[in-house]
């Protein structure tokens, strides 16, 4: 074994030029697959991210409320949240706590007939519509409301109503009682999320959406922002003991859905994904190492031709790779990390572009590589799999051919 | 088995004294009216709670109809006005005129059990629907007309009705409302049944929507005057606006 290990070392620095080339290619493949999985990484946690604020990293309801959910049913809202907001506004992890309430509405032009054209109107606090939902920066025209007889609305509504920013829409739906809730508002901000069926909502004051559901001071759900929406099932469960919410539905965004059910698929689609960058980065090692040992066929003849036996030419080549996989792999990591630490630093903004993405899957303008533990491990196992496979499928191969004949590959 | 049907209905059709049309015209002369001024009161229960409403009211014929809302304060001065298949609506706070369409009319009236259609339907069945007396039974002390009625065409709101009219005083003092799949949709009561200016009038009427359980609405006519001449401006838009 010593025997192999010496031929082994002295066989990689015969020929530094191969060896230092194929550790590169090493080094390389480990360094991308870092950066290629850390930037997944986060690419997938900024869109969850946003989404789950989007719905409130911890929400709470009414439990008549969660149980009816889809029906969006006004009398079952929480009527005096500002207590609850107390409560919720000085626990540990808590950046914020909105009063929001959604409910179904018609629209119309004021020349219009109304009763056809349906939007989903959305009452919070200015604060939710800048800093959670970024609305600010998805203004197509106009501006902000600064006032509650102003809303921004969504450019696929914009457009059936046939209405501008400027302009002034009724909206028509039911208090919690059933009776008409009424609002006429002008638009002062087109809003477009990318996506159709996002456009259709309407974002008007809290205090407006109250009067129009009848709500006095009450909202539907207080949506909870916390500083690591990760360990939004610890902080739900914590808010849940607090005494003024114990009766009430306390949950944390993948404890609800959609995102419960989604959250398997997401996953798998994230190793869809993971397979594929590492499939593609390994194919590059892999072929480096097999053409670096395919070239030494005839090398190999020689050795079998000195009495070498197959299982100890396999044996050196293994040697030899293990050492060009270890070096090319931590070299890589070395590569890779501090370039995906200075990106997660700094961030990669995407452009203009990402903001017109479909609200339902929200990308940040600005993807922020995320490297974990498990992204320097893969990197580096990949690295060492493929080389040594990479390595030893040639080896075995040409060490099973007759020495004369391997030996006829120099030529 | 189509003819044995056909002539199981001519005889149930001929079987008793009086025909469904006779029914329908008497019942007809009961709910319709030339002129009709009424103030009222709506109580709807809807999931454990309980809003009123009062309004006053005015009817010309069987296409025109006004309501002003006098309470609660947030509904006060709320006005609609149907004109034949048209229904306006007038909200103070938006201060606008607003014509309501499409899904808008089939939601309950004030949250009440009863729709914005239902209010836009002529009162006159026999236009609308053929029937046949299918029996004539007792309900609570009192002999009625059991009548299915099916619609003529697909325009009504409600494809088939079944009605128990009184013998006595031809009001239909309780009515089931069908979806075409055979559905029930509401029932209706009619009470208090009293004579006004030579018409059997139902005082009290009791709606209930079957596919929101437990969900009820009674009007209750304080005061009702037919026959009263109305100023021609209550059934125009500058009426609603005024």
């Amino acid at each position: 074994m010593g025997l192999l290990v010496s031929l082994a070392i002295r066989n990689l620095g015969r020929n530094r030029r191969r060896t230092l080339l194929t550790a590169l290619t090493v080094a390389l493949g480990t360094a991308l697959l870092t950066m290629a999985l850390a930037m997944l990484n986060g690419i997938f946690d900024s869109t969850i991210e946003r989404g789950a604020g989007m719905v409130g990293h911890v929400r709470v309801v009414n439990p008549e409320y969660a149980r009816r959910e889809q029906l969006m049913p006004l009398s079952d809202n929480l009527p005096d949240p500002a207590p609850l907001v107390a409560a919720i506004q000085g626990q540990p992890h808590v950046l914020g706590v909105f009063p929001h309430i959604a409910m179904g509405v018609t629209a119309a032009r004021d020349d219009q007939e109304i009763g056809e054209i349906f939007a989903l109107l959305h009452g919070a606090p200015a604060a939710y519509y800048t800093d959670v939902l970024h609305l600010d920066k998805q203004l197509a025209a106009g501006t902000m409301p600064s006032t509650d007889k102003e809303a921004l609305f969504g450019i696929a509504l914009l457009e059936e109503l046939g209405a501008k920013v400027g302009d002034k829409v009724v909206l028509l739906g039911q208090t919690q009682d059933g009776s008409p809730g009424r609002a006429r508002l002008e638009v002062v901000g087109a809003v477009d999320l990318g996506n159709r069926m996002q456009n259709r909502q309407v974002w008007a004051s809290l205090a407006k959406v109250q009067y129009v559901a009848d709500l006095d001071v009450g909202a539907t759900e207080l949506l909870v922002q916390v500083d690591d929406y990760q360990e939004a099932r610890a902080i739900a469960a914590d808010l849940r003991q607090l005494p003024a919410l114990q009766s009430l539905d306390v949950h944390a965004w993948d404890e609800r859905a959609p995102f419960d059910a989604a959250g398997a698929l997401i996953g798998t689609i994230r190793g869809i994904a993971a397979s594929l960058i590492v499939f593609i980065t390994g194919l590059g090692v892999l072929n480096t190492m097999f053409m670096s040992v395919l070239e030494r066929t005839g090398e190999i003849g020689v050795m079998r031709a000195f009495g070498l036996r197959r299982w100890q030419t396999v044996g050196l080549f293994f040697v030899e790779a293990i050492a060009i996989a270890a070096i090319g792999g931590l070299a890589g990591v070395a590569l890779g990390s501090p370039v995906v630490l200075f990106l997660h630093r700094v961030g990669i903004p995407l452009g203009e572009g990402a903001s017109k993405l479909p609200a339902a899957l929200p990308i940040n303008q600005t993807i922020y590589p995320v490297l974990t533990p498990q992204i320097l491990l893969t990197g580096f196992t990949l690295g060492l799999t493929m080389a040594l496979v990479g390595g030893l499928l040639p080896a075995w191969r040409a060490a099973g051919i007759e020495p004369v004949e391997a030996m006829r590959h120099r030529r | 088995m189509t003819q044995l049907f056909t002539l199981f209905f001519v005889f149930v059709s001929h079987a008793f004294a009086i025909t469904v049309d006779e029914v329908l015209i008497h019942v007809d002369q009961n709910l319709t009216y030339e002129t009709r001024e009424s103030n009222l009161t709506m109580t709807v229960v809807k999931a454990g709670r309980t809003k009123s409403y009062t309004m006053h009211s005015y009817g010309r014929g069987q296409d025109e109809m006004a309501m002003e809302y006098l309470s609660p304060e947030r509904d006060k001065g709320t006005k609609m006005l149907k004109k034949k298949d048209e229904l306006w609506m007038w909200m103070p706070d938006i201060e606008k005129t607003q014509k309501i369409s499409g899904h808008m009319l089939r939601q309950g009236l004030m949250g009440s059990d009863m729709s914005y259609e239902d209010l836009m339907e002529s009162s006159s069945w026999r236009t609308k629907y053929t029937g046949v007396i299918t029996s004539e039974p007792m309900l609570d002390g009192h002999k009625v007309w059991a009548i299915e009625l099916k619609a003529k065409d697909s325009t009504v709101a409600y494809p088939k009705r079944l009605i128990w009219v009184d013998q006595t005083s031809f009001i239909p003092v309780k009515q089931e409302l069908y979806a075409l799949s055979g559905m029930l949709l509401k029932t209706w009561v009619m009470t208090d049944i009293k004579p006004i200016e030579g018409k059997q009038f139902p005082t009290k009427m009791i709606v209930e929507d079957k596919v929101q359980q437990g969900s009820r609405t009674e009007i209750t006519f304080d005061k009702v005057t037919f026959k009263v001449a109305l100023p021609e401006e209550v059934f125009t838009t500058r009426w609603l606006e005024r």
